[in-house]
């Protein structure tokens, strides 16, 4: 089954109804969906490079137009690194790790006890888009959310020629 | 049955069944004999299906609406309206009074109520999971001072000014109704009772009408969301149902009708619309269907019945064991956890309108779980339906006669169903259309035959002790493929099959049930002093449901002499986690010695419902809660009987041949009119048996015999 664009547009905005929402989460996806998903995605962008692979509301794998080179880019356009880097290692760090700065947040009382929880959250550098949140022990390590294999997805889940890439392993 | 004979006939009862997809009426006259009329529904004016269908079914007998209604003694309806009202949340406003502090229970729910009605795939994909709206919002719900604990003692004590404060607030609010449901209350209603009394007065001093429903009044069982939704839909839907209700019995008595309408009701029993307790009208339709089996069982001796219903939704299954059914107690509708007695079912969403698509992927193909309901599939082109349904492969393998279709009304084109499957089924797959659609219904008979295998086997059973009674407007067309092999005694489609459901409603008793939690613990070695204390606890509870019921039979007119009583109790051993329902040896309790009746009787049942050696007398017994139904007699359908004739169908029966697919060739399959075959007719495969309302499909292998009660007995060969 088929879904108009003008409906995966909704999906993406999130106005979907939740009886089409629950369909369309339960059936198989309509072959085209990753292409038009894409498509629409690229016509949000205030630059013209191909994304590759959505990681966020707001962040991106894309394909630089010249150079063919992958990186992790904000919808900004602010390049963070190179697509198999933990871009979290180049965002802006905040970490919340006082109760006077978890209180900004929640309720007294209802925030995690700092020596045992904190929040990091991680900005852009260029237009301060909160991209990702983690709520970890103090001492753990930045996480990496998931390294994607992008040349098998492209390939046999979707059937599709993986895009150009300058450093091709 | 369909049969015509000269005019004089009495109508006597009528049986309405209004489904989401047709809208069926069943009318007996005084001799037993019965026809089948049959509408599309029309949700927006019940009252227009009801009249087509109507007119539709005694159009067979040559009678006019209007002579026919004048004759009637009683009718029952069942219908869909006030589920649909849940389900779209457009239920009266309403205030709910809680306690103070737990004002948020409602909104949050149980966590299950998040996935409900799922299929099994959506339940474990955390992404579908979802909260409906709360029946009454968080801002029309009040917090009041009080605490009763689980043993009934008062722990704070009610504080009347936080209740005054509460009622005004809602009253102010300009709320349809007040709802109050306290923790504990079905232990001790005391508080709850004088919160009622105080929103009542705070109510008549503000000059408006606004009902009030305590839990403690209506559902007084354990489980606070349960019971809180339950008295909540009183209402929240069941107000409205009783507006509904109102017209429709109106509207019949305009055109000469004498008697109020009955609801079908979910433990089984029918109630009139002016009941007190009328959310229990909430699901109808699918339990009318088990009690007109376990009624012709009672009447033919059937004893074991495996209940199968095939609408154009959903496959239902109900089992009768030893002629009783099984009740449910904390069911869930409408994604709504509640505090019912349910005559138990199960359903799975396959049914005749089922939608048919193709895993992309895979090339699996897929059942549902939507359907096309009374939109029926491609086939009838206005329905605007694209994607095909099991309706548009029974229309390809010549299952159904496109010209037929509740006997014409409908018109199907044949050429629209096969284009369809074409395109969306057999060339992705690489078949011939014929092939695409036979893998699906032989799909289809898989799933429900292995549905109903595990339904029986998982309680304990074998089929063979079971007969088989296959009803709902689909369910003839697939009874032998869901039977097969199964090696059921015997199974049996009746020829009103498609207005079963109405036929059940009509045939059942008009009967209040009331319930009452309660925590009886007895040691295996109680003396006489707690097992006499135990009985009077019992006697107690009986007393105030037996008010209950007494009163809801007043407001219809009826006398407390005029009603049988049946007591009953829900035991079990102690620390054992499910009870049996049981119904009480004896009319009323008082003594140790009657406490060793109830005892005796539960031990019985438990041994023939498990096994004797299951029981477990020494851990000592629970009574969890006190039951009592409430009867009058009232006018029910005969079952006909008729002599036998030969086993040659007449010819007038025989309406020519269609070309019919299965098992990988076309045959020609003889085509009979149902209403013209007699009694001890046999009719060997490949034949299709037809009749405006229903199609009784007999592939080759298999041969069917129509017995003096107009039931088809379906056998292999």
């Amino acid at each position: 089954m088929a879904y108009t664009r003008a409906k995966i547009a909704d999906l993406i905005d999130g106005t979907v109804d939740h009886d089409t929402l629950h369909q369309m989460l339960s059936t198989p996806k309509d072959p085209e969906r990753f292409a038009t998903y894409i498509e629409i995605l690229q016509e949000r962008v205030p630059w013209s490079d191909r994304i590759v692979l959505p990681l966020g509301p707001k962040l991106y794998i894309v394909q630089q137009k010249v150079s063919k080179k992958w990186t992790v880019r904000c919808q900004c356009g602010h390049d963070f690194c190179d697509w198999r880097d933990n871009w979290k290692l180049h965002a802006h760090i905040h970490v919340r790790d006082t109760a006077e700065e978890l209180e900004e947040l929640y309720p007294r009382l209802m925030a995690p006890t700092s020596s045992w929880q904190v929040l990091r959250e991680y900005y852009c550098a260029e237009c301060g888009t909160l991209h990702d949140v983690e709520a970890p022990t103090p001492w753990y390590p930045v996480i990496r959310d998931f390294e994607p294999d992008i040349d098998t997805f492209y390939k046999d889940w979707l059937g599709l020629p993986v895009p150009e890439r300058a450093d091709a392993a | 049955m369909n049969i015509h004979s000269p005019t004089n006939r009495n109508v006597q009862v009528l049986g309405i069944d209004a489904g989401g997809t047709m809208t069926d009426t069943f009318f007996v006259d005084s001799d037993g004999d019965f026809v089948v009329g049959k509408a599309q529904s029309t949700p927006q004016n019940e009252a227009l299906g009801l009249i087509a269908s109507s007119e539709d079914g005694l159009g067979n007998w040559g009678l006019s609406l209007d002579a026919a209604l004048k004759q009637l003694q009683t009718g029952v309806y069942s219908g869909t309206a006030m589920l649909n009202r849940v389900v779209q949340r457009k239920g009266l406003k309403c205030g709910l009074i809680v306690n103070r502090g737990l004002e948020d229970f409602h909104r949050m729910g149980r966590a299950i109520q998040a996935y409900l009605g799922y299929a099994y795939e959506d339940r474990i994909h955390l992404n579908t999971h979802r909260y409906d709206p709360p029946l009454v919002p968080r801002n029309l719900t009040r917090g009041v001072v009080e605490r009763i604990d689980m043993s009934g003692t008062v722990v704070i004590p009610l504080r009347e000014d936080s209740v005054r404060e509460a009622a005004r607030e809602l009253i102010a609010a300009d709320v349809e109704g007040i709802v109050i449901s306290l923790l504990h209350s079905y232990k001790n209603p005391a508080h709850e009772r004088r919160v009622r009394d105080i929103v009542t007065e705070e109510i008549g001093r503000s000059g408006k009408t606004i009902p009030v429903f305590a839990s403690a009044d209506y559902y007084p069982v354990r489980k606070e969301t349960h019971r809180t939704n339950t008295t909540i839909l009183e209402g929240y839907a069941a107000e409205p149902s009783r507006q509904t209700l109102k017209k429709i019995s109106d509207a019949f008595k305009d055109r000469g009708t004498k008697f109020d309408f009955r609801v079908m009701a979910t433990h089984g029993g029918t109630i009139s619309w002016k009941a007190k307790e009328l959310a229990r009208t909430i699901v109808s339709g699918p339990i009318g269907g088990v009690i007109g089996a376990k009624y012709l069982g009672e009447v033919l001796g059937y004893n074991n019945i495996a209940c199968s219903d095939i609408g154009g939704t959903s496959f239902d299954v109900a089992l009768i064991t030893q002629g009783e059914l099984t009740i449910k107690n904390d069911p869930d509708m409408a994604r709504l956890v509640l505090s019912l007695p349910l005559v138990a079912m199960d359903s799975v969403g396959a049914g005749a309108g089922s939608f048919i698509r193709l895993d992309p992927y895979t090339k699996a193909i897929k059942l549902g779980p939507d359907s096309a309901g009374y939109r029926v599939g491609v086939c009838w082109k206005e329905s605007g339906i694209e994607t095909v349904t099991v309706s548009d492969c029974h229309m390809v393998l010549g299952y159904l006669n496109p010209d037929n279709f509740l006997g014409g009304a409908v018109k199907l084109d044949r050429q629209r169903s096969v284009d369809a499957i074409k395109t969306q089924l057999a060339d992705p797959l690489g078949l011939s259309v014929e092939d695409a659609a036979a893998g699906v219904i032989e799909l289809l008979d898989s799933d429900l035959r292995d549905y109903l295998r595990s339904m029986i086997s998982g309680k304990g059973y074998s089929p063979q002790s079971f007969v088989c009674f296959s009803y709902g407007g689909a369910g003839p067309v697939h009874t032998y493929g869901y039977t097969e092999g199964l090696g059921f005694e015997d199974v049996i489609v009746p020829a009103w099959a498609a207005g079963f459901s109405a036929f059940g409603c009509a045939a059942a008793d008009f009967e209040y049930r009331y319930d009452k939690s309660l925590d009886i613990n007895l040691a295996p070695d109680a003396p006489a002093d707690q097992r006499e204390a135990a009985a009077k606890t019992l006697q107690a509870a009986w007393e105030e449901l037996t008010h209950n019921v007494l009163e809801e039979f007043k407001l219809n007119g009826y006398a407390p002499e005029q009603v049988t009583l049946q007591p009953g109790y829900r035991m079990q051993y102690r620390g054992q986690l499910n009870d049996l329902e049981i119904e009480s040896p004896l009319p009323n309790a008082s003594t140790a010695e009657d406490w060793e009746q109830l005892v005796d009787a539960f031990n019985t049942t438990y041994g023939r419902v498990y096994a004797a050696s299951a029981r477990s007398p020494e851990l000592g017994y629970s009574v969890t809660g006190a039951i009592m139904r409430g009867a009058v007699p009232i006018p029910k359908p005969k079952i006909p009987k008729e002599p036998l004739e030969g086993e040659t169908p007449p010819e007038e029966a025989k309406i020519g041949t269609r070309k019919f697919y299965r098992k990988k060739r076309w045959v020609d399959a003889q085509l009979y009119r149902m209403e013209a075959l007699r009694p001890g007719n046999r009719v060997v495969g490949p034949a299709i048996i037809e009749s405006d309302a229903t199609t009784f499909v007999v592939p080759d292998g298999f041969e069917t015999f129509l017995d003096g009660h107009r039931l088809f007995h379906l056998k292999e060969v």
